[in-house]
């Protein structure tokens, strides 16, 4: 293998398989040209091909993947824009969605309110003056049936984040499904699904990580067979980095998370390849451009290497880190609020040149409150200029062969596996979160930056530096006032109409098969099959999975 | 004063983001009074609870997810149903400006923005505990900021600006009518402090009759404050005479107030609250 032909023999093998993978996806053009009519080429490789080169960065769409999962990358279609929205009631966020599609967009993403996330009906006290604050609020099945009403579910792909009730609105969305017509192995859509980082950063949880660990591999299971289309989990370091983590905490901790999770789901006997391929990734686009675009392709070098060689999956699928990006939502400042677009345009640009498969950009507004109806537009447009005008997009990897940028590739990945070891030594990601040890790596980093700022040795354009004296006040978005209380009307209806002897059946099987080790998930669908609430199901379990209290 | 204070850091409501929760309690330690963190999910009762029974001279709320309409006024209200109304509640988070004073007006003290620095959180909850206990402290909060300007009186600005500008090569920053002084001004950048340039535009400016009197030279020292008022207040408190009583409109839109220098060894000061940056 080590000879120079070898690899001229790789390359031609990879050329070929692209020619082959082309007559299926063809490119966006058939030739890209810069101004100067000088022609972009899909690929710039050193001059000579050596070992060193194939180990480190390989030919993109192989394996190891630094330089990109597909060997053809943007020039054959452009990474998805997956805006996030949702709020109010269902039927609002249905018509914002239905619009969306109208635009030619494929792929939803829901954000729901905080009650929904933490498992609380809307008319429970701990919902008070938070439904439909933060996103859309889904009570029972009938919310799901108005929030995806008229939408084809056999057509589109749903991204839903949720975490700790992840399985009861997977299981909404089956049933939503299956009355349109459309059976489970025809949908396709994410569930953020990832516990072990709501421990660490985003406090969204329900229940203690084992039973919470166990209802993820029960979703695995039963996605496997069931809805093997779906993305059963997004490994989040995108809420670590927003606590405060820095660029290589985001990449290990993460990383952890998703060893974390293999491991559960060897343990209860699936076999490596059947779930892989449906993990999915998303991380966080930062300020510091380069160290971004570094970390994005170390954490698929890493990911591809660790499943190869720790975990012996043989399907290419299960090498591949696929990953969503957003871009930081705590760097933008609330002082000079449309500076935070130049910010998004720069760390959009990272998530790009990073090689990320779907991208959110932030809204101007989002340090005040959430984001208008005009805030929403322009942040999705800042992607449509960066793909259509920037030419970014033109050929695969372009930074490939920065001295700078292949430096901070290996340094991120050695710094990330310097945690790796640290967090095996503890006994792994979950035993360190139950030890609080990523909670404190984190708040020490957050504290360290948040004094910087204050000494002005870190500078926030428009924050600690070049400030104005007046600061103009944004239009800013509103919710409606009533909103609640129609949800909680609403909620009383279904609860009266509904079959209340079968409901309350299904809530009874649904706690005997969580005593015992049963798959849940064949429970949950019953249950939202018979309209009981997300508050009813996340009520049984609790009280026989107890909740977490936080450390 | 030697008075410890207890801050409770409190995020009401469901949301999960509290690394500003843990920043500001980390940094009101620093800062030396004893903190307790609630943890997430807190009822406005249960923060309620805590804080009477923590003993707290503050609660500061956190809150991200847009609930504060709804739950801070219930947490101000709950402490008054306890006999604990005494207890100074403020708040932050993302809170829309709009909202502010619908909040101020329930009785949260005060609403701090994204990018305040913590240390003038800090500055303010010393503040207002000592204002409530009747404590003075003993590093005054704020009551001289800087030396915000040094005035200068002169015949002409036209005479007197090729000097700073040309031959010192200052920046002129602005020159401006100041029609309740009768004068006009120039203000130059000198680094840390401005000078202020008076000319008079009419017989009726006391810049007119110090130039008759004195002829040209230093007219005044302005010392930059915070709430103006405040200041006027304690430094009359303190035997100090004022010439105005309470502030009246100044150069670039500050509120300013002088001093009486029979009472400040013959030196003209001035107090200066410059307009609209934020103050504690």
């Amino acid at each position: 293998m080590e000879h120079e032909n070898d690899f001229e023999q790789l390359f031609k093998e990879w050329q070929e398989t692209t020619r082959k993978l082309m007559d299926r996806f063809p490119e966006r053009k058939e030739t890209f040209q810069t101004t100067s009519n000088i022609e972009i080429e899909r690929l710039y490789l050193p001059e000579q091909l050596d070992s060193t080169y194939m180990e480190k960065l390989g030919l993109p769409g192989q394996f190891p993947y630094t330089r990109g999962i597909q060997p053809t990358m943007y020039r054959a279609r452009h990474w998805t824009m997956r805006q996030y929205a949702g709020f109010g009631s269902a039927e609002e966020t249905n018509k914002r969605f239905r619009y969306l599609l109208d635009q030619g967009q494929t792929g939803l993403s829901v954000a729901f309110d905080l009650p929904t996330q933490i498992g609380y009906d809307s008319d429970h006290s701990m919902s008070k003056g938070e439904v439909g604050k933060v996103g859309v609020a889904i009570d029972s099945l009938e919310d799901m049936e108005a929030l995806l009403k008229g939408i084809p579910l056999d057509k589109v792909s749903t991204s839903m984040t949720i975490n700790a009730p992840a399985a009861v609105l997977l299981a909404m969305y089956i049933v939503v499904a299956e009355k349109q017509g459309v059976s489970p192995d025809k949908i396709s859509g994410t569930i953020q699904n990832d516990i072990l980082k709501e421990y660490i950063a985003r406090g969204t949880y329900i229940f203690p990580p084992k039973p919470s660990m166990r209802l993820i591999t029960d979703i695995f299971a039963y996605c496997t067979e069931n809805v093997p289309r779906w993305n059963t989990i997004s490994i989040s370091g995108y809420h670590i980095r927003e606590a405060g983590a820095t660029a290589a905490q985001e990449l290990a901790f993460t990383i952890a998370n998703g060893k974390a999770y293999v491991e559960a789901a060897l343990e209860t006997g699936l076999d490596i390849d059947q779930f892989a391929p449906r993990l999915a990734f998303f991380f966080n686009a930062h300020n510091v451009f380069f160290e971004e675009i570094a970390k994005f392709r170390a954490a698929r070098r890493m990911w591809a290497k660790i499943m190869k060689e720790t975990y012996h999956a043989k399907n290419p699928k299960s090498w591949q880190l696929r990953f969503h990006t957003q871009t930081g939502g705590s760097t933008l400042t609330a002082q000079q609020p449309d500076n935070n677009i130049v910010r998004v345009t720069v760390q959009a640009l990272s998530a790009i040149l990073g090689g990320t498969q779907s991208l959110h950009t932030n809204s101007r507004d989002e340090a005040l409150a959430l984001p208008t109806e005009e805030s929403a537009r322009i942040a999705l447009r800042t992607q449509q200029i960066l793909a259509n005008e920037s030419g970014v997009a033109d050929t695969v990897d372009p930074l490939a062969g920065s001295y700078f940028v292949e430096t901070l590739t290996d340094e991120l990945e050695k710094e990330a596996h310097r945690y790796l070891d640290k967090i095996k030594e503890l006994g792994g990601a979950v035993s360190a979160v139950e030890q609080g040890y990523m909670q404190r790596e984190i708040h020490h980093t957050a504290y360290e930056t948040q004094k910087a700022i204050e000494k002005g040795d870190q500078i926030v354009v428009g924050m600690n530096a070049y400030q104005l004296d007046d600061e103009p006040k944004p239009e800013l978005h509103r919710l409606d006032p009533e909103l609640s209380a129609n949800q909680v009307r609403k909620l009383g209806k279904v609860r009266s109409k509904r079959d209340q002897q079968r409901a309350s059946a299904q809530l009874e099987s649904l706690r005997r098969a969580a005593q015992a080790s049963e798959n849940l998930m064949p429970h949950i669908v019953e249950c939202v099959r018979t309209y009981c609430t997300i508050g009813e199901i996340c009520g049984v379990l609790r009280e026989e999975f107890g909740e977490y209290t936080g450390i | 004063m030697k008075k410890k204070i207890r801050v409770l850091i409190a995020k009401p409501g469901l949301d999960g983001h509290d690394r500003g929760a843990l920043i500001i309690s980390q940094a009101l330690r620093d800062y030396g009074m004893e903190v307790i963190y609630t943890g997430l999910r807190q009822t406005p009762e249960q923060i309620v609870a805590s804080a009477v029974q923590e003993d707290v001279d503050a609660i500061g709320l956190s809150c991200l997810s847009g609930a504060h309409n709804e739950l801070f006024p219930e947490i101000v209200k709950g402490l008054k149903a306890q006999g604990a109304g005494d207890i100074i509640v403020i708040g932050g988070g993302v809170i829309p400006w709009e909202d502010i004073p619908f909040l101020e007006e329930q009785g949260i003290k005060k609403i701090f923005t994204p990018g305040t620095p913590s240390i003038e959180t800090a500055k303010y909850i010393e503040k207002v505990v000592c204002q409530r206990d009747g404590i003075s402290l003993e590093n005054p909060v704020d009551l001289i900021e800087k030396v915000d300007h040094i005035g200068i009186a002169v015949q002409s600005l036209d005479e007197s600006l090729p000097f700073y500008l040309d031959i010192l090569q200052l920046k002129l920053v602005g020159i401006e009518e100041v029609a309740s002084e009768s004068v006009k001004v120039a203000f130059i950048d000198a680094g840390n402090v401005k000078l202020e340039l008076l000319e008079p535009i009419s017989q009726s400016s006391p810049i007119h009759s110090f130039l008759e009197k004195r002829g040209s030279g230093i007219h005044h020292v302005a010392l930059g404050v915070g709430n103006i008022q405040e200041r006027i207040d304690e430094i009359k408190k303190k035997g100090i005479r004022m010439i105005h009583n309470a502030p009246k409109p100044g150069a670039g839109g500050a509120s300013i107030a002088f001093m009486h220098p029979k009472s400040t060894n013959g030196v003209l000061y001035e107090l200066c609250e410059k307009p609209s940056k934020e103050r504690l």
